[in-house]
């Protein structure tokens, strides 16, 4: 586990305090426009609904066949985009990948926010709303439960877990950072920090209970994730609708849920790197393995697509094939090949640095794949809902404006909340990012550009070498245990020999004259490390320290000295040779 | 008995470490390193190795909270659905085993989170803290440039044991010293 | 309380219908349909759409598909080569509620609004329901209608509304329907035997489209009266309720159920038109 470099080791800790919290204060002007547009998208959205609720949902143009529309997909929709919290900040927290400290605070808040504008749809998508609460189980006077064998029954218990688990994940690894609002804010504010930060003070009992707790909560949010959009996907699997009632959809489910949330996080990274100035947080390195990783669900959700086509196309269910060929060529057909499109043509620019730099394309990039996503979740529900068993009510419907009205309100009170949550907490973690930082100048040796020779196998070799260095420095300094450290030295003196070996061939074949000198120099080496190796294994603990110092100093040496004088030797014999 | 609580600010973890370190060597007469906790922005990972091995006991609270949402999951689901006869289903048992798992599997994960995170509210003496908060109560010692960089020890001394405590952090360069007495 | 329920009546909650359930039906309302009688004239649909305060909701609406017809005529052609008598291809299906033994739409109900009664009738609960629309969803049969604007409103201006049927009400938006075999028929038949100390008789219970029906080509009785004419219709075609393969002595018999192959019982037995070149 190398700790590969993201963001510039040298800010200093003060630094990173002012550089976020001041993205808490008066925000710029593009901030203003963005939210006045989110705030009219919501009250169109608050029309749409008003004029619903009191006309009836016929307005939506809804109808037999098509009890289900946009709503249920919208509702889908933004399920799905609250695995992105998950994936970035839970499963990645498991992984110890590092580069998602600076940005998985925004990612759970579009987690949080995500349900919070999901739970808007089973409320607009009902028709008698007020009484929505009986679809709790409470202990009602007459008796009555709810009836636990349906599917909408399940997303409620699901969705009300997985909002809880959500909410506390995020306060809880708020914590500390509210403690540094805290520290700096005057005011209103600092009457907001001291109840949000609980009375952190960051002892050492707090910090390693919060360790133990976080962790913990990660590792039961990643199965809640999984289950949650599977249990949403039963609402469809569990009919017998032909086109719904497959089942494959809870992994094609959770997998198009990674991707939409991928693709959202994206979306918002450029956002509010653009809008709250963190350049150098949200840095571009970090985009990469975002987009990477946005590359590698999308291909995942492709091929759980082209399975779910494929057994539908080899199987003998005639319904379910009819649906299908009607979801290609018959009037729903653009939105469906918008979907492929979308879902798995346009995620390769994904796969090609230059335009992975360029933001503005996968700012674009990213709308379109969610809106790609957004289709497929439509494709679902209305194609399968049309061509349905009984033949004489087929019928091709297109939602009325005042679903699309609601749809789009609800994009408008995500954006909202969004905004507002960047303007109360910090959305870069700072207790996270100074950790990082830490690690990162305590790393033993930097790989500098000074050590490049320009032989690319070489090169390659000594890069490989530094970084066995710098895992053996983690295992011994962080305790890492005792399976690791052996491990970590057997690579290392095994690699060594590899590289001193290879090292010694290319010289001879190219005729190298002071060939002797540097093999015995090499031969040195090799002494001194197999004698520290054998004082490692009597058992004495203290060789691991001068070990790491010996290595980063000779090889400090050697690369810049001894390897250095080849080069020119090595460069005339290739020329000579290509002559 | 512990008269005196002292708080000393170091400007690394390297300065702080060494102080625990000459604690823990017992250049304080009676002072044990369980007296001493250390404020930091950030956990060190080699903190227990100064600090010596402190209890970590809220994967306990976490798998009490499991189990109970197993069992009661269970029992709840059942006998709702038992006792809602009003309204049977056609063609489907009373009460349905599949349907069940999926109930119950959520309500397992419902109540591991709660439990955890009220365990950490309780363990991490957080909860002692809002309370505070909340009665108006003066704070435990702190220092708001924690926040900034700084690393605080905080060691609860006795009257004989507060002059080479002081002395011993001046040596080792604290920016700062604070004490309060100990109610 | 509830927990001393479930401990002793555990296995019995636990059976499925193919363990015969924990219900003990009294009746079983079962129909059949004789779609070579039928001529398609939609005088079933009228007297339903009259018998349970039904809404015209107007063309605008019904092209949408918005339209309240608990018994719709299904029309399709099934001869479109015919040149001489292109009519001579219609066949009419009356479709409404079929009842379902093991209905889909039962479980997926989030509030427990639809279930199944004593009867054999699957029973939908106007108040309790919410309006989720997944019973609606999960029909094959597509049976089932929502509420979508609230029609008392302007459905039966004065003095329309005194037509309403005052045995059942009027729906508000928002919530699900669909045919019950005019339960408030059944209801009254039922107490009526009750007040004589008697069984209820074949012939007691007449639904308004078996009322209506010029050619009565639609029979409904108890399928647990072996003496009722809808159990002998049943048995002479040899439909058995609770298989969803049918196996038939004589391949000249024309009862089926639609969509056998879906396994959810329906209570309807329908009689296939005898085409014209079969004659």
């Amino acid at each position: 586990m190398a700790i590969k470099e993201t963001i510039d080791e040298s800010i200093k800790w003060a630094e990173i305090n002012a550089d976020v919290l001041r993205s808490l204060e008066t925000p710029r002007k593009a901030y203003w426009v963005t939210l006045a547009i989110c705030v009219i998208m919501l009250f169109c959205g608050i029309a749409a609904e008003t004029y619903q609720y009191n006309v009836g949902m016929g307005t939506a143009h809804l109808s037999n066949p098509h009890y289900w529309d946009m709503y249920l997909s919208s509702f889908v929709f933004w399920i799905g985009m609250s695995h992105s919290g998950t994936l970035l900040s839970a499963i990645l927290l498991i992984t110890q990948s590092n580069w998602r400290k600076p940005i998985y605070r925004f990612a759970e808040a579009m987690t949080t926010f995500s349900l919070l504008t999901a739970a808007i749809f089973p409320l607009v998508h009902l028709g008698r709303v007020w009484n929505v609460y009986w679809a709790l189980p409470y202990v009602s006077d007459r008796g009555l439960w709810p009836s636990f064998t349906s599917a909408l029954l399940w997303d409620t218990f699901a969705i009300i877990t997985y909002l809880c688990a959500s909410v506390l994940f995020l306060f809880v690894g708020m914590i500390p950072d509210m403690a540094i609002c805290r520290d700096s804010a005057t005011g209103w504010r600092k009457k907001l920090y001291r109840i949000l930060s609980a009375g952190w003070t960051g002892t050492d009992k707090q910090w390693r209970n919060f360790r133990q707790a976080y962790l913990l909560m990660a590792c039961f949010l990643i199965p809640l994730a999984v289950s949650v959009h599977s249990i949403v996907s039963t609402d469809f699997a569990a009919s017998l609708n032909p086109g719904m009632h497959i089942t494959s959809f809870p992994p094609y489910f959770v997998a198009g849920a990674l991707f939409s949330g991928c693709a959202g996080i994206m979306t918002l990274f450029i956002m509010l790197r653009y809008l709250l100035n963190f350049e150098q947080y949200m840095t571009l390195e970090i985009f990469e393995k975002v987009c990477k990783l946005t590359f590698v669900i999308a291909m995942v959700w492709s091929y759980l697509n082209l399975i779910e086509f494929a057994s539908v196309w080899y199987g003998h269910d005639l319904p379910n094939k009819e649906v299908l060929i009607f979801k290609a060529t018959g009037p729903y057909s653009p939105i469906f090949w918008t979907m492929i499109f979308c879902g798995s043509v346009l995620p390769f620019t994904l796969a090609f640095k230059k335009l992975r730099r360029n933001l503005k394309l996968m700012m674009a990039v990213s709308l379109l794949i969610n809106l790609g996503m957004f289709a497929e979740r439509w494709m679902i529900i209305a194609p399968s809902l049309s061509l349905a068993f009984e033949p004489h009510q087929w019928a091709v419907l297109w939602p009325s404006i005042v679903q699309w009205g609601i749809v789009f309100g609800s994009f408008g009170w995500f954006g909202f909340l969004i905004l507002i949550f960047v303007k109360i907490v910090p959305s870069v973690s700072m207790y996270e990012v100074k950790e990082l930082v830490y690690h990162h100048r305590r790393e033993l040796f930097h790989w500098d550009d000074k050590f490049i020779l320009g032989i690319h196998s070489i090169d390659l070799q000594h890069k490989k070498l530094v970084r066995l260095v710098n895992e053996l420095h983690f295992a011994v300094s962080y305790k890492r245990g005792r399976e690791l450290l052996e491990k970590t030295l057997h690579d290392l003196s095994s690699y060594i020999d590899l590289h001193l070996d290879y090292e010694e061939k290319l010289l001879i074949d190219s005729g190298y004259p002071d060939f002797d000198k540097h093999k015995k120099g090499h031969d040195l080496f090799r002494e001194k490390i197999s004698s520290f190796v054998d004082r490692h294994n009597i058992g004495d603990e203290t060789v691991q320290h001068e070990l790491l110092e010996f290595l980063k100093g000779w090889l400090t040496h050697h690369i810049q000295g001894e390897d250095a004088h080849y080069v020119a030797h090595i460069d005339e014999s290739e020329h000579k040779d290509e002559n | 008995m512990k008269t005196k609580r002292y708080l000393g600010l170091f400007s690394d973890f390297d300065k702080a470490f060494s102080t625990v370190m000459a604690i823990r060597g017992g250049d304080i007469p009676d002072l044990s390193v369980d007296d001493v906790t250390i404020s930091s922005p950030i956990e060190h990972p080699e903190i227990n190795d100064f600090l010596g091995k402190r209890p970590e006991r809220i994967s306990n609270l976490t798998l009490a909270g499991a189990l109970f949402g197993l069992v009661f999951g269970f029992i709840f689901i059942a006998s709702s659905q038992a006792a809602f006869m009003v309204q049977p289903l056609g063609g489907k048992p009373v009460i349905p085993l599949p349907n069940n798992f999926v109930l119950i599997y959520e309500m397992i994960i419902f109540f591991a989170i709660w439990m955890t995170f009220f365990g950490f509210l309780g363990m991490s003496g957080l909860f002692k803290n809002s309370m505070r908060i909340i009665t108006n109560r003066p704070q435990t010692l702190y220092s708001e440039r924690v926040s900034l960089g700084e690393i605080a020890i905080i060691v609860e001394v006795t009257d004989e044991q507060e002059q080479p405590l002081v002395h011993l952090f001046r040596e080792h360069e604290s920016l700062q010293v604070k004490h309060e007495d100990i109610e | 309380m509830s927990i001393k329920n479930l401990l002793e009546n555990w296995s019995s909650y636990r059976r499925g219908s193919e363990g015969g359930g924990h219900h003990n039906y009294e009746h079983r309302w079962t129909m059949s349909i004789n779609l070579d009688q039928c001529t398609g004239c939609n005088a079933c649909s009228t007297a339903c759409y009259a018998e349970n305060n039904l809404a015209v909701v107007g063309k605008e609406r019904f092209e949408r598909g918005q339209a309240m017809h608990w018994m719709r005529i299904e029309r399709y052609w099934d001869q479109p080569e015919e040149e001489e008598y292109p009519s001579s291809g219609a066949s009419f299906v009356p479709m409404m509620c079929q009842q379902c033994g093991s209905a889909p739409c039962e479980p997926v109900c989030p509030v427990a609004a639809t279930y199944h009664t004593p009867d054999g009738l699957n029973a939908q609960v106007y108040n309790r329901c919410i309006g989720s629309r997944y019973c609606g969803v999960n029909c094959p049969f597509r049976v089932r209608y929502f509420n979508f604007y609230s029609y008392y409103e302007d459905a039966w201006p004065e003095p329309l509304n005194q037509q309403l049927n005052p045995d059942l009400s009027v729906r508000d938006k928002g919530v699900m329907e669909k045919c019950t075999f005019c339960v408030q028929r059944i209801r009254v038949a039922k107490d009526e035997a009750a007040m004589d100390n008697r069984k209820v008789k074949d012939g007691d219970v007449v639904p308004a489209c078996v009322q209506t029906c010029p050619t009565s080509a639609i029979t409904f009785g108890d399928a647990l009266d072996p003496e009722s004419e809808v159990s002998k219709m049943w048995e002479s075609q040899q439909v058995k309720r609770h298989t969803y393969k049918q196996k038939k002595k004589d391949p000249n018999l024309r009862g089926y159920r639609i969509f056998e192959e879906m396994n959810v019982e329906p209570s309807v037995m329908y009689m296939e038109r005898i085409r014209d070149e079969k004659v």
